[in-house]
């Protein structure tokens, strides 16, 4: 009777540990190197605990209503649905789909145009963006250095009462760099822990042939800047990687988006023209110009037929990680609650 | 009226100093083609990096600046940061001083800095990112733009735009003070067709080229 108790207990143990291991996995040995190293233990990382109060506080904004969140559901595999373009301070509109965040670690530049190079200094776009947060670094400084609640968290996290640019941006981007999303049936299959099914498998073979290029395993992107052929929004004109580096061949070229999580990432493309993943497959299929006759990345149009595009649907769908998606360690933090109820 | 911007030399400290300073350009007749500034015409802002700031004789550094960059702002009220000192050298008697336009490409690869690096110094892009290694503000007629305001904010790290320019001037013991000649800098701009540079470009490469040119010890 005893022994059964204590078997329980370690049936109970190790469910509980395995259930925490799976909601932050270790990314598996078939990533190549990231850019930047991972955050160590992010669920007892004070720093990435204080990155994840201030992407969900809405301290950032000038009118103190817009978190990194608005934009960055978590629910949504950190992009923004049922938007086109982003929707910040003031109820603007933006020019840009809200990407989802994940696996930031792998990416070399960041912005569908690359424009920002490094982590660290991303948040200053929105931050001071009029259009998205519509505030300044300074006047978030001087918010929280007079929240006796951030006094607090940031003595907690770095010893000292020091607040500066440098450690907001350090702690939003070490929260950032901790939501990382391998956790799909792709994976498991990888993993050789699952199998794909029949159609999965035949998916997974257009997927090869067709999207592979751009679309690169195991991140399902190859990180470049790409054109594939969108035919020109005159309202927008946006010209993505050309307004960063000025060269004539980039006009028209954005960075090529994972494939993971497209369940939860809808609208698609840098304009969120796209609402369901047969309208992608519509237009990768259709040989339509794109409106200034442009050399793009695409040889040919991708014609599949009905049964194909199925299949390949079924693929991009075991890229779907739900475990991450449904993570509460990346969710809005209690602790802001107990704030926010306080303020 | 000197319009050229005093960086004081002493054997063991360089001092940047206010001491010649005037922001307000005057309408003085010398001022050579294509810039005619005439009295309403001013600088409100002249911000710009060093970094890496040493002495070198023989090929070895003989003596060298506290911090790695230095963000050197002609402002009434920042004068004091302009101040730049370093270890203790022996005596020297000829050298090369030798530093970086700019802060250096390796750290704006990097991410955020403090101290002068502080994006909210105003040195620092937000909607793209990288540092401005330049920042020459003001107003003059010849320019069409709103309030005839001209903003020239210099950067770029990456290629083909790499702004930041390595300066190597040759000084002996006596050589008092470092220079840089506003007036030459202004001469080379058209201000009626650059006026706005808000990103990394040729322009900003041409200017912050310019700019490099513009230093000299005396
Ligand atoms: C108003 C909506 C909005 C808000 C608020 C917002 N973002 Fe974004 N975010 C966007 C849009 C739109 C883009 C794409 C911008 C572009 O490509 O120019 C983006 C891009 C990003 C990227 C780059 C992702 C990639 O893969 O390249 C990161 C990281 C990011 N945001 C983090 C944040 C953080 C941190 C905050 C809070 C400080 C924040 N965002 C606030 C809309 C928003
Ligand atoms: C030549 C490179 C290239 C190829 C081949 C390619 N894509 Fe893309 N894909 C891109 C680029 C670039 C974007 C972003 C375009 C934009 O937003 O302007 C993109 C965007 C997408 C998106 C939107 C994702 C999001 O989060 O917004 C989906 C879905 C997609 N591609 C699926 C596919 C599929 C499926 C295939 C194969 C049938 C494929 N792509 C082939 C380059 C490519």
């Amino acid at each position: 009777m005893y022994s059964r108790r204590v078997l329980l207990f370690f049936v109970l143990f190790f469910l509980v540990a395995f259930a925490v291991k799976t909601g932050n996995p270790n990314p598996p040995s078939y990533l190549p190197t990231p850019y930047y190293s991972l955050p160590v233990s992010p669920e007892t990382n004070d720093t990435v605990a204080l990155g994840r109060l201030l992407f969900y506080d809405n301290i950032l904004s000038g009118n103190n209503q817009v978190s990194c969140a608005s934009c960055h559901n978590s629910y949504n595999a950190f992009a923004h649905t049922d938007h086109q373009l982003s929707h910040g301070i003031f109820d603007s509109i933006g020019t840009r789909n809200a990407p989802a965040l994940f696996n930031l670690a792998w990416k070399k530049d960041f912005m569908w145009d690359g424009a920002t190079h490094h982590i660290d200094a991303q948040a200053l776009a929105p931050l001071h963006d009029p259009k998205e947060m519509g505030s300044s670094m300074e006047e978030l400084l001087s918010k929280l250095r007079s929240s006796s609640f951030y006094r607090e968290e940031f003595f907690n996290t770095y010893q000292d009462s020091l607040i500066n640019s440098r450690r907001v941006l350090q702690a939003l981007a070490a929260f950032e760099l901790s939501i990382i999303s391998f956790d799909s049936k792709y994976d498991s299959v990888k993993e050789g822990v699952a199998d794909f099914t029949h159609q999965e498998v035949s998916g997974y073979k257009l997927f090869d042939q067709h999207c592979s290029k751009c679309h690169t395993e195991p991140l399902f992107t190859n990180g470049e800047f790409m054109d594939n052929n969108l035919p020109v929004d005159s309202s927008l004109d946006d010209k993505g990687r050309f307004l960063v580096s000025k060269q004539k061949e980039d006009r028209y070229k954005f960075k090529v988006p994972s494939l993971r999580n497209l369940s939860y990432t809808y609208p698609y493309m840098h304009d969120g023209r796209f609402a369901k993943l047969h309208d992608v497959l519509d237009h990768y299929a259709s040989d339509e110009q794109n409106g200034c006759d442009r050399k793009n990345d695409l040889e040919k149009p991708i014609v599949l037929s009905f049964n194909e595009r199925a299949d390949l649907i079924a693929f991009l769908l075991t890229l779907n990680d739900d475990r991450f998606v449904f993570n509460p360690t990346y969710s809005f933090p209690e602790k802001l609650k107990n704030k926010l109820l306080e303020d | 009226m000197r319009t050229s911007l005093l960086v004081l030399f002493g054997a063991t400290t360089l001092t940047f100093t206010k001491a010649q300073l005037n922001f307000s350009l005057s309408t003085d007749s010398s001022v050579s083609v294509p810039l005619r500034l005439d009295s309403q015409d001013s600088i409100s802002a002249l911000r710009f990096y060093i970094s890496n700031v040493r002495i070198e004789h023989e090929r070895k550094i003989v003596w060298s600046a506290e911090q790695e960059h230095y963000l050197i702002d002609f402002n009434q009220d920042h004068l004091q940061s302009n101040n730049i000192s370093g270890q203790e050298g022996s005596d020297l008697k000829e050298g090369v001083l030798k530093f970086v336009l700019g802060v250096d490409d390796n750290t704006s690869a990097q991410g955020i800095g403090e101290g002068p690096l502080d994006p909210i110094r105003g040195m620092y892009w937000t909607w793209q990112s990288g540092y401005i290694n330049f920042k020459l503000e003001g107003v003059s007629n010849q320019c069409r733009t709103r309030k005839n305001k001209f903003q020239l904010h210099l950067g770029g790290f990456q290629k083909p735009y790499r702004t930041a320019q390595n300066i190597e001037l040759k000084i002996s013991g006596e050589q008092k003070t470092v220079v840089f000649n506003l007036k030459k800098l202004m001469s080379t701009i058209n201000l009626k067709e650059d006026h706005t540079i808000m990103s990394p470009n040729e322009k900003a490469v041409f200017f912050m080229e310019s700019a490099k040119s513009c230093f000299y010890v005396q």
